[in-house]
């Protein structure tokens, strides 16, 4: 069989079986053995189990259940709702200073949690009562929050960077360092453009009542709220860029560090710590059957030679290679309306990452750039988490298809700041040459 | 029918739930390596390799837990528009995939685990563990996630020829 009839069906039964609805880990597995065993022979499925043990082996991957587990942890421990008691009493009197400050708080839990739900369950339990309470406009409130969970990918550290980086066989902590300055510039536009709404509406997210405002006292002793959280942040990042520790032994810190943090509040109850290991168990499942899944999966791109055959009909095309970004964009836009963010790094990353290397481009400049594709995945119907977390939150009569208009402007935003970034890649590209040499 | 089915339920529940503990030794360990060489000065020869055992029995045996509470992510672009019954005929049609990959895992696991336990191998560091539990886990999880899909596939059956809910 010719290479391009074998790429061609590698990627038409992976659609189908996809579309079938049988869970992404075992679409590829089985896909993995069964060409294995057509293309192959049978002495050829003993790859597929070593690839398991290796995964089971790689020290890099236990960082992910880690990272995880310090979010669930974190989630639970009060902490977010220390963080916006302080900004409450704070920014509280701004017009929009309470979805404002949800932004920032978002951004705070982005740098201690590498994943998308802990802020977004956390301030969605805290802040979106908050702010309703106060008069708000429902989807300033709803978009601020799903928007700002999303931050959790794109600023260190990230269980999906992690992820990128193995597939994509490039170094964490640039990809970490990459995501700084492009998640302040997110975390920036979102709190500029909510400022200037409220400035401009003012009866959307009115101002509290100068009488209802604390005393200057009130508000230093507020700021205790953030002690924990800063010095958590310095610890697991701290290690991480002053080349101290893996990304895995950081997340270790972290993670032990949340269950300090949680201690110290004296919110580590039996039933945290319970429901913390229960939940991680089965989202770090969820993201390793499928790493196990497409790496069995990718070690067939690799043996049938599609990598190589993609990459010459790519070189072949008579177009810019920013067009064919664009494209790579476009489609990882649409493919998260649709996917898990986490398996289409999987399923993607192993073609991409070779061609964007072919075409001169730097593949933590696109790492970058990918992730942010993936928030706004996490942000788009049918498929997008945040969405359905949000639901799972709010009052009864909010539906569903307020929570997706909430989004739209938050979506533009994303967009917009993804041509930014294309244009100046030294918004990424600054912080980890610097810190990398 | 239905107690056995209830069985394969406890039994998947309570690995991945007492597995679930696993992450906080995993966070000791992989923290006591960091305290040990920056306040102690020097490494363990123990925690790399136990961190990853850990690991691999933290995802492994979690696995059929995860399939049991129906957390391992799939594509419901058009899955979700079916019926109870037609979704049912979707997953009988699709466990056959499924079983495929979780045979050739116990299959070529357990060869891979026997050689380990035949031959009393051990990793050959420092430290020097046996292998052969860290590889036996692999075709037991995997046996454990089949056995899960099959209570699923039992259950579509059900479904599909319309008998009775709740098995």
């Amino acid at each position: 069989m010719s290479v391009g009839l074998t790429t061609f069906l590698l990627f038409a039964s992976l659609t189908v079986l996809l579309l079938s609805g049988l869970p992404l880990a075992f679409v590829m597995g089985s896909l993995a053995v069964l060409f294995n065993l057509f293309l192959l022979g049978p002495q050829s499925l003993a790859m597929i189990s070593s690839v398991v043990y290796g995964v089971m082996d790689n020290f890099i991957f236990i960082a992910i259940p880690l990272f995880i587990f310090m979010g669930m942890v974190l989630q639970r421990s009060g902490i977010a709702e220390d963080a916006y008691d302080m900004m409450y009493k704070w920014i509280g009197g701004i017009k929009g200073g309470l979805a404002m400050g949800t932004v920032a708080i978002c951004t705070i839990f982005a740098a201690l949690t590498g994943i998308s739900a802990a802020a977004t369950v956390a301030m969605g339990l805290v802040a979106l009562p908050s702010m309703l309470k106060r008069g708000y406009d429902k989807f300033i409130a709803m978009g601020c929050i799903s928007a700002g969970g999303t931050l959790g990918i794109l600023i260190p550290p990230s269980v999906l960077m992690i992820v990128y980086g193995v597939f994509a066989s490039e170094s964490i902590g640039k990809l970490f360092a990459g995501g700084i300055l492009p998640g302040l510039l997110l975390s920036f536009l979102f709190i500029a453009y909510i400022a200037v709404r409220s400035h401009l509406q003012p009866q959307l997210c009115p101002a509290i009542p100068p009488e209802e405002r604390p005393t200057w006292g009130e508000r230093f002793l507020a700021l205790r709220g953030l002690i924990l959280p800063i010095l958590l942040i310095l610890a697991v990042l701290g290690v991480i860029f002053g080349g101290v520790c893996t990304p895995t032994e950081a997340a270790a810190v972290g993670s032990l560090g949340s269950l300090l943090c949680a201690a110290i509040r004296r919110s580590l109850t039996w039933t945290v710590l319970k429901e913390s290991c229960y939940q991680s168990i089965r989202l770090s499942c969820m993201i390793i059957w499928i790493i196990i899944g497409s790496s069995c999966f990718c070690s067939l791109y690799t043996a049938v030679g599609a990598i190589e055959f993609i990459k010459e009909i790519v070189a072949a095309l008579p177009v810019s290679p920013y067009l064919i970004m664009a494209g790579m964009m476009f489609s990882l836009i649409i493919l998260g309306m649709f996917l898990d963010p986490g398996g289409i790094v999987m399923i993607t990353t192993p073609i991409f990452v070779p061609v964007i290397k072919m075409l001169g481009f730097d593949p933590v400049w696109f790492g970058v750039l990918f992730i942010i594709n993936m928030q706004v995945g996490y942000l788009t119907p049918p498929f997008g988490f945040n969405l359905f977390y949000m639901k799972s939150i709010v009052p009864k009569n909010i539906t569903m298809s307020d929570i997706i208009r909430s989004i739209v402007p938050f979506v533009i935003i994303m967009i917009l700041s993804l041509i930014i970034l294309i244009v100046f890649p030294d918004i990424i590209l600054w912080l980890p040459n610097k810190l990398f040499k | 029918m239905s107690r056995f089915l209830h069985l394969i339920d406890l039994v998947s529940e309570w690995t991945g739930k007492l597995s679930a503990f696993l992450i906080v030794v995993l966070s000791f360990v992989v923290g006591y390596e960091v305290i040990s060489r920056y306040v102690f000065k020097h490494s363990t020869a123990w925690a790399s390799e136990a961190s990853a055992m850990l690991f691999g029995a933290y995802i492994i045996l979690g696995g059929a837990y995860t399939l049991s509470v129906g957390g391992h992510i799939n594509m419901d672009l058009i899955y979700q528009r079916l019926s109870k019954r037609q979704k049912a005929l979707m997953d009988i049609v699709t466990f056959w995939f499924f079983a495929l990959f979780c045979v050739v895992l116990v299959w070529k696991g357990g060869e891979r685990a026997w050689y380990a336990l035949k031959n009393l191998e051990h990793s050959g560091s420092l430290w020097n563990p046996p292998v052969y539990p860290i590889k036996l886990l692999l075709p037991v999880g995997a046996f454990l996630l089949l056995l899960q899909g099959v209570a699923k596939f039992i259950r579509d059956a059900v479904t599909l020829v319309g008998g009775r809910d709740g098995l």
